[in-house]
């Protein structure tokens, strides 16, 4: 769906804020590859590349509630590592009109080039776009955004997704149905009582409320996003622990086939997944190939700091979706979230967001 | 040439704006705008518990006992990979730690700080005259105590003056009867009400004599003239419990950003440049010539220096007068180690509390950091009869454990090296195990902590380490320090004080249980204090009087740096106060 770019106005203050702490530096050591990068990455020499580009709030000045379906999103290109300073840098991407580049500004520190170049555009949330920078006629990927894809041409480009982005980026389906059932039972919201509440939050979003929303209510399911959130988190942030849910979730997969023949995993009563559950946390899991992932405990940790975090976390994560989590909090105790929470998800009349 | 933007920084920042001196201050961090400032209309800062305490990451630094273990920061701390703080453990193994930095970003620790603004007494800034002669003191077998305590070289009443003014620039809500710290104006604004988990600890404090006050909170109320900042129509949206730990996107809390250096942005002999991160200064006999800095690219700057003011936190300030040293031994560094006492008697809080389980659920998520404090523990008789060299405040947390991923990854960790820990360790909370965990403690857990003097040791130390270098190749600060055993019965008495508020809390009151940092060596409730201590002795103090290294004409340390003993309470409103007295004497001289 490919619309003209909106430029949005930013200040070389805000672009060189996003900049400093994670791209100055004279260190070439890799000390920011935690598993997630190839050998000799560059990315790994920088602070949380992910970063890039950046994915911000949009506000057009005026509405809240107009803005809300949108992000700001800021390509950030660092010349300082090139034989000669480009004369010309621009991106094209899904986002906007094929051949329609956007051209990058140079910024500037006390009057002088700093080496950065950046443009912020407008893109609504929800979305995943794929892009290539423009530098001096040559396309390239993205030198500081590890997501690349491979598109079905064999080519690779670089990738972002928005806020309360839904469409699956990592994990297949098989991996995510199965996650699904993992973490709903480290939560509370399968419990018989707690999952009526679940499904009543979504179903009483009314069709005004989804697009007002939206796409922040999707999933009428018992993880309230955290799959999603997961999905989300180990494309940029945690992409360190994409190999540790690939390797788990498949051990877990065959291991919960061979106890239950003929029984799908992820349609497992919960008894089965709480057994497995008491014997990963003693870190001695019955039938489980340890030479093909140590530590069972070590991804029960892991997977409980995603379940909690995503099923809480502002809703721009991707996970906590139509605010399921706060709403399952608020419903048993005092708890008023929507005050301090911009519109229209929350009511606040002064945040936003 | 002011070096830091928080709150040793910027109070003297407006001192000397305002008498027309031309001031440029360097901040490392970057300039986060609120909504107001900002030309898109957006903040930086956002309501968002992911920004407190953001992804996992590794450590990967070189040598240090916990490389590849976790660890977390905000969007404004460092990372731990670049620019680690490193201690050296009880073990005697050296580990990086979060723990010690403030928040680099305009405005510094008062973007991230709760907000709690209580003066020292009069006392705590005349502990040797305070503690002269005594033989009862608790656990000093070798009389360290008394030996090591120092006054201050200027009078509670001396610094009255800037802690009125520093109340009225910064904008506090709070009330004044029942404290022990005498004030000559009042510049409160009117407290919130109190979360309603607040009112066991009134009752405690009550059933135990303490008389207490609502706790001075760096947080406007009301609209605050000094600054030109206004507040929501319904007050009571202020409170929203994302305070500690979070930049406030809407101004209301009073960092140094947007209550002093916002107002005087646009005057024309003042210029702040942030994403500048100061790494050596360099000096021509007694006086400092230049300040070497890198830009927001990196790339190296130079500025001509005419008066330098160092307040990057005492760590990081003690760090770069240590660094410009090494890089001029026969010069720069002659004079700052003049007294051999540069980043010795290094200090942080005495520091602890109790906690419990109220029967009457709250909602937690709409308060700010503290409501009840009590100087009952400060009181001078108190401290003597207690066998103790110095006081404290108490004071109640609402803010802590208030929003739902918050209550689990502070869960059972008593610092930030530790966050998640806890939570993840509890496997038992999970499916109706999660549901338990939530009915006993969502909007249930309230705490009451206490902020206390620190015995002077100067074996308690800031140094550079030997091997390792942050990612500019500059060695970082090395933290060695150690409890004194007064330390730990101060503490153990003071834990015991805020239990017992709890336990007298009244009916249904399920005690969880008190304890303290003693025995611990990383943790330092980010209060970084001392390290370049003032004194009217050049031999016995890095500072003079009026915070001016002894042996430069231009140099003056203005964050907690100078500080030869830590105070009864949480320093910032004190650091703010000396900022403004320092830059009183600037005026003098320039």
């Amino acid at each position: 769906m490919a619309v003209p770019a909106v430029e949005i106005q930013k200040d070389d203050q805000y672009v060189l804020n996003h900049c400093t702490r994670f791209l100055a530096r004279d260190s070439d050591d890799a000390r920011h590859d935690f598993g997630q990068y190839e050998p000799g990455d560059p990315r790994a020499r920088v602070c949380e590349a992910w970063r890039y580009p950046v994915i911000d709030t949009y506000f057009d000045g005026t509405s809240v509630q107009a803005s809300y379906p949108f992000n700001a999103v800021t390509f950030i290109y660092d010349d300082r590592g090139a034989a000669a300073t480009p004369q010309e840098v621009a991106v094209v991407g899904t986002f906007t009109e094929l051949h329609e580049p956007v051209a990058l500004h140079r910024v500037s520190f006390l009057g002088e080039p700093s080496g950065v170049w950046s443009v912020t555009v407008r893109v609504p949330k929800g979305q995943v776009h794929t892009y290539k920078l423009r530098v001096d006629g040559a396309w390239v990927i993205d030198p500081l955004n590890p997501q690349v894809v491979e598109l079905d041409n064999g080519r690779s480009w670089s990738r972002f997704f928005t806020e309360g982005c839904q469409i699956p980026v990592t994990l297949n389906r098989r991996e995510r149905e199965l996650l699904g059932r993992l973490a709903s039972h480290l939560l509370p919201f399968r419990l018989p009582e707690n999952s009526r509440f679940i499904r009543g939050v979504y179903e009483s979003l009314d069709r005004a409320a989804r697009e007002r929303q939206f796409p922040l209510a999707y999933r009428l399911d018992e993880e309230v996003g955290v799959v999603n959130y997961i999905d989300k988190v180990l494309a940029r942030a945690e992409r360190h622990h994409l190999d540790d849910y690939r390797s788990c979730l498949e051990l877990i997969d065959e291991l919960l086939r061979a106890r239950y023949p003929g029984r799908e995993p992820s349609m497992l009563p919960r008894d089965a997944i709480a057994d497995l559950y008491r014997e990963m946390a003693t870190d001695r899991v019955a039938g489980w190939d340890a030479a093909r992932y140590g530590s069972p405990r070590f991804f029960l940790l892991l997977l409980r700091r995603h379940a909690m975090t995503g099923a809480f976390v502002h809703p721009r994560h991707g996970g906590n979706s139509g605010t399921a989590g706060w709403a399952y909090l608020q419903d048993r105790y005092p708890f008023a979230w929507q005050t301090a929470i911009e519109a229209p998800l929350g009511e606040s009349t002064d945040y936003r967001g | 040439m002011i070096i830091g933007s928080g709150a040793g920084g910027a109070p003297l920042a407006q001192t000397l704006v305002q008498a027309g001196h031309e001031v440029l201050m360097l901040e490392k961090g970057p300039l986060l705008r609120t909504q107001s400032q900002s030309p898109d209309g957006l903040s930086d800062f956002k309501r968002d518990e992911l920004f407190a305490t953001g992804a996992e990451k590794r450590l990967k630094v070189p040598g240090m006992a916990n490389i590849g273990e976790s660890f977390f920061s905000s969007h404004v701390e460092p990372d731990l990979n670049d620019e680690p703080h490193v201690y050296r453990d009880t073990d005697g193994r050296d580990r990086a730690t979060i723990e010690g930095y403030t928040a680099q970003v305009v405005g510094g620790g008062t973007q991230l700080y709760g907000g709690v603004s209580l003066r020292f007494t009069p006392d705590d800034l005349r502990l040797a005259t305070f503690n002269a002669g005594r033989t009862d003191l608790r656990d000093d077998p070798r009389g360290e105590v008394e030996r090591e305590a120092r006054d201050w070289p200027v009078s509670y009443d001396e610094l009255e003056p800037f802690y009125s003014e520093a109340e009225r620039i910064v904008g506090l809500n709070g009330t004044r009867s029942n404290q022990e710290k005498p004030a000559s104006a009042e510049h409160y604004q009117p407290p919130l009400e109190p979360n309603p988990i607040s009112k066991v600890v009134a009752a405690g404090m009550d059933a135990l004599g303490m008389r207490r006050y609502r706790t001075p909170l760096a947080v406007i109320t009301r609209d605050h003239a000094p600054s030109g900042r206004t507040v929501p129509a319904d007050h009571e949206t202020i409170k929203t419990a994302f305070v500690n730990r979070y930049g406030d996107a809407l101004g209301l809390k009073s960092n140094t950003w947007v209550s002093i250096l916002a107002p005087m942005a646009s005057s024309l002999n003042f210029e702040l440049r942030a994403n500048c991160n100061v790494t050596h200064l360099e000096s021509d006999g007694e006086r400092v010539t230049k300040v070497h800095y890198r830009d927001p690219m990196g790339g190296r700057r130079v500025v001509e220096a005419g008066t330098v003011v160092v307040a990057c936190s005492a760590i990081e300030s003690v760090r770069l007068l240590l660094l410009s040293g090494a890089a001029d031994l026969g010069g720069f560094g002659e004079r700052i180690h003049s007294s051999g006492l540069l980043g010795r008697y290094f200090l942080t809080h005495c520091f602890g509390g109790a906690s419990a389980i109220v029967p009457e659920r709250a909602d937690k998520s709409r308060t700010l950091d503290s409501d009840w404090a009590t100087d009952h523990c400060a009181r001078a008789e108190w401290v003597r009869e207690q066998g103790l060299w110095a006081g404290g405040a108490i004071y109640n947390n609402t803010s802590d454990a208030a929003l739902p991923i918050s209550l689990a990854r502070t869960w059972q960790a008593q610092d930030m090296d530790n966050i998640w820990k806890g939570y993840l360790g509890d496997t038992s909370i999970v499916g109706p195990g999660f549901e338990d965990y939530l009915d006993q403690n969502f909007g249930r857990r309230v705490s009451v902590s206490f902020m206390a003097n620190q015995v002077a040791q100067p074996d308690n130390r800031i140094e550079l380490h030997p091997t390792v270098r942050d990612k500019w190749g500059r060695a970082v600060a090395y933290v060695i320090k150690d409890w004194h055993s007064h330390d730990q019965a101060l503490m153990d008495v003071l834990a015991d004080q805020c239990g017992e508020i709890l336990r007298r809390g009244g009916e249904g009151v399920q005690f969880s249980g008190q304890g303290s940092v003693g025995g611990q060596v990383s943790r330092i409730a980010n209060h970084v204090l001392g390290g370049a201590r003032f004194g009217t002795d050049p031999k016995d103090s890095v500072l003079d009087p009026d915070c001016r290294a002894w042996e430069f004409q231009n140099l003056y340390v203005a964050d907690g740096a100078f500080m030869p003993t830590s105070g009864g309470a949480n320093p910032t409103l004190t650091i703010q106060a000396n900022s403004l007295r320092v830059g009183r004497a600037l005026l003098g001289r320039l």
